[in-house]
């Protein structure tokens, strides 16, 4: 067993690096990756204790669990801040019906079959219910930028659709396990007052202090996200709700300063996401995916299906064609980091168990990659090549 | 063969610049429309938007200098050359270019990979070999 935090620190970050390595030769994200690395080292590391006769496992630290929870916070920060409020503003109908389907179907589908097929019970349900929720805007957003439709009305319409249902998702995540107490209360009514002001204030930052060595304006964005994750968390919600509001509410002024976005992501990726998933990945038991493999076939079916259900026909109503529903239905079937940061909300409060939470990693981990390959392989919508920076004939 | 239309593909790495250098050479020979093209790939599943932003930042830094040097090296060839930057997966990108402007040759540079990694992830210099539409010459 380690003792020195140096060394449990270097045996982390270790595995974050041979992630990257991976990540880059292979060009599959990092954060996928580090979910794989995480959960290899995680049962291979018991196992090979056991084999050597020794008690061994992956050490997670009060302090491993802060920088986990940290970079699960500033995640949804910036999947919030990402939105484009001008497309929103555009497609806002569209987006809100396809959007709110697209949460609200999977939600009620997943939940069902949770607590009536596998008989888990109410609060494990619905933790199962908003994990496959999600639609993973930045898995839509990579097939987007491949096919050059992120320039398209149809990529613009779709990526507007996904804000809204991991909207869905972190208020329910926020509001379904909170306390209704004074702490709810207080935390209302300080996000009532920040909220608001928090874009003005961002902004006189970011004119005044941008390009300061000592960061003043990231510093105040973390201020407001840990004031407001700290009242969430003592009203026992979850402190990615008004992290990823509060991203919303400054996408429009944190769009026209990339600096400040690119030096918040440095920090991110190379500091905080990779614990985050690391541990994502290291609580996930071998076991448990072994004996549940039809749990998770049938839970990746629910969710796929129920995309269906609700996302096709929403589509349709909107004068969609076969294809581009298709295509739209598949893309929003995907999950990956809002899935995850349920499921593991719900592990840290024990509302699920370590095999409960496997299940719904996997089947999150599976919703990035099988609806987005059947997409690309047969329902992708017509589109040339789109030039970017050449001198092209 | 006479080659009219030939399209190099330029990765940035030492063996694409060996490839270019014998496409000016093809290039000249012929009188042919000498084409390079760039593919960025961005990360497949990311987690966060940020990845892919930031993958693409990093890519078209790469080959925005790449370029650079490519057009320096044709000039003072005197051959000019017409530089294309695309998103996607390379194998795929490459060979829709080649079949949509209908180029006659491809030049590569040879890719040197582990034999494992070839084995397990496939090589984009046996891809476009196998896929390509027209002839292809790959560079060693």
């Amino acid at each position: 067993m380690l003792e020195s935090p140096w060394l449990i620190a270097a045996l982390w970050i270790g595995m974050a690096l041979l992630a990257s390595m991976i990540s880059i030769r292979t060009a599959i994200s990092v954060a996928l990756i580090e979910i794989i690395v995480g959960a290899v080292a995680g049962n291979v590391i018991p196992w090979a204790g056991s084999l050597a006769g020794v008690q061994a496992k992956l050490e997670t630290t009060p302090w491993i669990n802060f920088l986990a929870g940290f970079g699960s916070i500033l995640l949804t920060f910036l999947a919030g801040a990402e939105i484009e409020p001008d497309v929103l503003k555009k497609h806002w109908k569209p987006s809100l019906a396809i959007g709110f389907v697209s949460f609200l179907m999977p939600f009620l589908g997943a939940m069902a079959a949770a607590y009536y097929l596998l008989h888990w019970n109410a609060q494990a349900s619905m933790i199962a219910g908003v994990a496959l929720s999600t639609t993973s805007v930045a898995v839509v957003y990579a097939v987007m930028i491949e096919t050059g439709l992120n320039k398209k009305d149809i990529g613009k319409l779709i990526l507007a659709s996904c804000f809204v249902t991991d909207l869905g998702t972190v208020l329910a995540l926020g509001a379904m396990f909170a306390n209704y107490n004074w702490w709810l209360v207080l935390f209302l009514g300080v996000s009532a007052v920040i909220m608001p002001f928090a874009p003005r204030l961002t902004r006189r930052f970011l004119q005044r202090y941008e390009g300061q060595v000592s960061e003043p304006e990231i510093k105040l964005l973390l201020f407001m996200l840990f004031i407001l994750g700290g009242l969430g968390a003592a009203a026992n919600s979850e402190a990615v709700l008004p992290a990823y509001i509060l991203g919303l509410v400054v996408a429009g002024v944190l769009r026209d300063h990339k600096e400040t976005v690119y030096h918040i992501r440095v920090a991110v990726f190379a500091l905080l996401t990779p614990f985050y998933f690391l541990k994502a990945g290291a609580l996930i038991s071998a076991n448990a995916i072994a004996q549940g493999a039809g749990v998770i076939l049938l839970l990746l079916l629910v969710k796929v299906g129920a995309k269906f259900i609700g996302v096709y026909p929403t589509a349709k109503l909107f004068k969609m064609d076969h294809r581009i529903s298709m295509y739209t239905t598949l893309l929003m079937s995907t999950g990956l980091t809002f899935g995850t940061i349920s499921a593991m909300f719900g592990l840290t409060r024990n509302l699920i168990d370590s095999s409960q939470y496997s299940t719904l990693v996997v089947v999150v981990i599976a919703s990035a990659v099988v609806p987005t390959l059947i997409a690309q392989k047969w329902f992708q919508p017509q589109h040339e090549l789109v030039e970017e920076n050449g001198n092209g004939a | 063969m006479v080659h009219k239309k030939i399209l190099h593909g330029l990765d940035g790495s030492k063996g694409s610049f060996k490839a270019l250098e014998e496409s000016i050479e093809l290039a000249k020979r012929y009188g042919a429309e000498l084409h390079t093209v760039s593919v960025e790939e961005v990360p497949h599943y990311p987690g966060t938007v940020g990845e892919v932003i930031e993958a693409k930042h990093a890519a078209n830094g790469k080959f925005g200098q790449a370029m650079q040097q490519a057009r320096e090296l044709a000039q003072k060839a005197g051959v000019e050359l017409h530089c294309h930057v695309f998103t996607g997966h390379e194998v795929k990108t490459i060979i829709e270019f080649i079949k949509e402007k209908g180029f006659d040759l491809l030049v590569i540079g040879f890719m040197g990979h582990s034999a494992l990694y070839d084995r397990v992830m496939g090589s984009t210099c046996h891809s476009l070999v196998r896929l390509a539409p027209c002839a292809v010459l790959v560079v060693k």
